[in-house]
């Protein structure tokens, strides 16, 4: 399965130090202890602030039922500790073995899409099919989640599975969650409310019946795995040594993946996500010194249960009784990112050997004849999008004097979706040649992220922001975003799996505030989520042009590129052969994609997709070699957008769907059968 | 309203589920959602004024290419909706030409008040929560800043939250939080979102809450509680409906 196994260095100095004292992972026991004294500190402020501690043994025993303080806590207070204690175990324990099975430190319930999929998949049937939650909501979340990491699983399997591959995909999946999820909350989102306060992970309880719930779930899922230790340490070997011991690698590697991605479910399930305490609990058991699988097996759900217990005191320390609900898995999602930033430096990942393995597709005989075939699909699309659509009395063709002003209306829409897509094209072209991941696109780059965290601050700053604030404070964002990545990328000689990750961080970042807004019920959540589905909806004439104008420009600019984009692909050395100088050449390309991103970003939001995709199509058309490739995945970027723009505009019309959501939608399938396995 | 028809509302169908009064006339037309109104349709559908909200000032330069633009805030950073509603209404109905109908509406929303200001007498010693159900454990509780509070302090009914609130006048907490007052009456409003009353009952904490307990809870029919003078008066109306009805029964 993974051919390039991912070694992890546990933080180097201080195992070594702590080796002569034996085995035992001191690092992870200290850490636990901390967190546990901090979050026992916390529950007794907590506690005391609710009943004075006199009747905490009856309360916990045999509460009187006329005493409103010991009704709470005994009904409220308890088995929400006990849930955080659950959860906080079971995530850290899937983290463990996710990253065991896949021999990947980045491996995390929410790395690699399932708790994203375990949430849509509640979602969906909350809304649409509410029926199917009677079968219990356990097997709807399993559904949701294996299909998630089924997605994961085909979008990098030609990557052997790699790290990096599976992690982004695992992004990839999760950002398609999310804006079918976003779908939803634009259109219906008046009876959404609950969802989100679900999603974003509320532990709050009213009796035991989650505790109880999930008790024994939880307990079959982690005995299964505790029958597995064995095979399981052999896993983490490379395939010749265990196979060489007689294990039937397979069946155990599949048994395990299963067992925790039904403990991410039945937590999901149970609480909602619960952001980055997986990947925490399994990343600081192993940097705390817990180096073998036996170890991290117990310091991790440890870690994870008191990581856990802690963050949710703390956030009841922060809110009060009485104060406005904050979603515990929301916070700790935003604690997450930093976290992550912190590890990338301190995890070895081993370099990928930039391969597209396109060569095996098929070349165009006249790469010439298909672009010009592509820009006149490109053209009818335009047509119909200026000038057809429906109208109080139906669907029509405008005309005669309606047409001015129709035209005024759709043709900043049309040019707007025109050149975002095919900056985003372009975007994605580069990213993907420069760090030779097909996954790579300009949503993972962060800078997307940046932007839309300038409009939140823009929102949340200057009450009533006017549209030139936002593009500024967005443009503001996604360059300071650019310049932690940059800033993080110097040290790697902008190593491209380094700006990946950091990438992946900023953005859990951005999803986690948004979670935090739509949670607490602020209206101006609704504003952020529609521009963030990528809804052309607003932009005047003239901040058409000025896009349109830049796109130009950037694209006039590319030639400059080309050579280097066909010398990247073939791997450093070759590369460094023919006399390329690495850091510049990818510092160049990174700012030429941050200012594409940046440009279209704030036209249609932060998520489309089209990036990912466009080149993808070119590359199976068989356009090759940089220069057709490039042409053709900007006319084919042009026309995904501008037909989703349309499509939008119409389909539910006078309601309409922002074009991103549109493109993501239609996008999504697309994009696995382009990179269905080959 | 003011004797002026309407042609067009955003998110039609929502208004029968969170507004119902007073009731919109099958022939005004949906442009779409609150934030998205659609405008290609709007400019053809002729409208002499635009009645806008400061989250659309984004695209005010846009509404106002179709017709002039009025926009109207009802809640700012220091609370007082129903004072602004008020202003609103003085606003709109010279805007329209409607002076009259105007000052008449106001006034009958007083004297509305008023009347069941004594209505209520009896009845408005113990305090009221009022909640959204959000999902089976957690509500939306509106206290300070909001509609609901101004209604209250008008029909002499005391408000049990009296904890912050946001700058929408609401604060989101779970039931456990409603506990803070011991003889206070819970009113809630529809719609509910499904489930909620089923898992309610099993609840123990539910089960424990004073008004649960005390069976002091009202049920009210939707309002929409971001509204302003109809809203105001629908609230206050099913509200003293639903305690005399409560009070009647025993």
């Amino acid at each position: 399965m993974a051919d390039q196994a991912a070694t992890m260095v546990p933080a180097g100095s201080t195992s070594h130090r702590l080796s002569f004292l034996g085995n035992l992972p001191l690092g992870a026991l200290l850490l636990c202890a901390v967190l546990i004294a901090a979050a026992t500190a916390a529950t007794i402020s907590n506690l005391t602030v609710q009943l004075p501690s006199a009747l905490w043994v009856d309360a916990l025993t045999a509460p009187d039922i006329d005493d409103m303080r010991q009704v709470l806590v005994h009904y409220a207070y308890l088995p929400r500790l006990a849930v955080s204690l659950l959860c906080g175990a079971a995530l850290g324990l899937a983290g463990t073995v996710l990253q065991q099975v896949l021999r990947n430190p980045l491996a995390a319930p929410e790395t690699v899409g399932v708790s994203a999929g375990a949430y849509l998949a509640l979602a969906l049937a909350t809304l649409l099919a509410p029926s199917l939650l009677a079968y219990g909501r356990e097997w709807v979340a399993l559904a949701g989640a294996l299909v998630a990491i089924a997605a994961v699983f085909g979008l990098s399997w030609h990557k052997g599975l790699s790290p990096l591959s599976v992690v982004l995909a695992g992004l990839v999946v999760s950002l398609y969650a999310g804006s079918i999820g976003a779908a939803l909350i634009v259109l219906k989102h008046e009876w959404l409310a609950g969802l989100f306060i679900w999603g974003a992970g509320t532990l709050g309880q009213q009796d035991w019946t989650t505790t109880l719930w999930l008790i024994p779930r939880l307990g079959i899922a982690a005995l299964a795995i505790g029958l597995m230790v064995r095979p399981l340490t052999l896993l983490g070997l490379d395939d010749e040594g265990a196979r060489s011991l007689g294990v039937p690698l397979g069946v155990y590697r599949f048994a395990a993946l299963g067992a925790a991605v039904a403990l991410i479910s039945f937590v999901v399930a149970a609480v909602g996500v619960i952001g980055f305490i997986g990947l925490a609990a399994a990343a600081l058991a192993r940097i705390g010194g817990a180096r073998r699988f036996g170890q991290r097996l117990i310091m991790a759900p440890l870690i994870g249960a008191a990581l856990l217990w802690a963050a949710d005191q703390g956030v009841q320390l922060l809110t009060g009784s009485q104060g406005d609900l904050l979603p515990t898995g929301a916070i700790t999602a935003l604690l997450g990112a930093p976290l992550l930033l912190w590890l990338l430096p301190r995890l070895k990942l081993g370099s990928e050997t930039p391969a597209l393995t396109a060569d095996r597709l098929p070349r165009a005989l006249h790469p010439g004849l298909l672009l010009i075939g592509i820009a006149i699909l490109l053209t009818a699309v335009l047509f119909f999008a200026l000038f057809y659509g429906p109208g109080p009395a139906g669907w029509n063709f405008a005309f005669g004097d309606q047409l001015q002003s129709i035209l005024s209306w759709r043709l900043p829409r049309v040019l707007a979706a025109l050149s975002a897509g095919a900056m985003l094209a372009l975007a994605g072209l580069m990213i993907q040649r420069l760090t030779g991941n097909p996954m790579a696109s300009p949503e993972v780059l962060g800078v997307s992220a940046g932007a839309a965290l300038g409009m939140i601050v823009a929102l949340f700053v200057f009450v009533d922001a006017s549209r030139p604030t936002q593009t500024i404070a967005a443009t503001v964002g996604a360059f300071a975003a650019l310049s932690v990545m940059l800033a993080l990328g110097r040290r790697a000689a902008f190593a491209p799996e380094r700006l990946l990750l950091a990438g992946i961080a900023l953005t859990a970042l951005f999803d986690a505030l948004i979670l935090i807004l739509t949670a607490t019920g602020d209206p101006r959540a609704m504003l952020l989520l529609n521009w963030f589905t990528g809804s052309t909806y607003g932009v005047d004439i003239n901040a058409a042009i000025l896009t349109a104008g830049l796109a130009a420009f950037l694209v006039v600019l590319t030639p400059l590129f080309l050579r280097w984009l066909d010398i990247l692909p073939l791997g450093p050395t070759a590369a460094h052969g023919l006399g390329l100088n690495l850091t510049t050449t990818r510092l160049l390309i990174l700012l030429m994609t941050a200012a594409l991103t940046a440009a279209s970003t704030l036209i249609v939001g932060p998520l489309t997709f089209i990036g990912l995709m466009a080149p993808h199509l070119a590359r199976r058309l068989g356009l090759a070699r940089a220069m057709p490739q490039a042409v053709g995945a900007v006319l084919a970027g042009a026309l995904i957008m501008v037909a989703a723009d349309w499509i939008g505009r119409t389909a539910i019309f006078p309601r309409q769907i922002p074009a991103g959501l549109v493109a993501t939608l239609i996008g999504g399938p697309i994009l696995m059968w382009l990179l269905r396995r080959r | 309203m003011l004797g002026v028809r309407p042609i067009a509302v955003p998110n039609r169908e929502s208004w029968e589920a969170w507004v119902v009064e007073p009731p919109l006339p099958p022939e005004i037309a949906d442009i779409g959602t609150l934030l998205e109104p659609n405008l290609e349709f709007l400019q053809q559908l002729r409208p002499d004024i635009i009645l806008s909200i400061p989250f659309l000032d984004g695209i005010k330069p846009l509404l106002e290419r179709i017709a002039p633009v009025t926009s109207i805030s009802i809640y700012a950073e220091d609370g007082q909706p129903y004072e602004r509603s008020v202003a609103a209404t003085r606003q709109l109905a010279q805007l329209v030409g409607k002076v009259e109908e105007g000052e008449a509406l106001i006034r009958e929303t007083e004297e509305k008040f008023a009347e069941i200001r004594l209505r209520l007498e009896p009845l408005s010693e113990r305090p009221i929560y009022v909640v959204s159900f959000l999902d089976p454990r957690n509500v939306r509780v509106y206290g300070r800043k909001s509609l609901f509070q101004e209604v209250f302090d008008r029909i002499g009914i005391r408000n049990a939250w009296t904890a912050e609130t946001n700058y929408w006048g609401f604060s989101t907490v779970g039931i456990d939080g409603l506990a803070g007052s011991s003889n206070a009456r819970l009113a809630y409003l529809d719609p509910l979102p499904t489930g909620a009353t089923g898992t309610l009952t099993e609840s123990p904490v539910w089960n424990a809450m004073p008004f649960v307990r005390s069976r002091s809870m009202l049920h009210l029919p939707p309002v929409l509680m971001f509204g302003t003078l109809p809203s105001a008066t629908r609230f206050a109306q099913v509200l003293a409906d639903a305690l005399t009805a409560e009070s009647a029964n025993g």
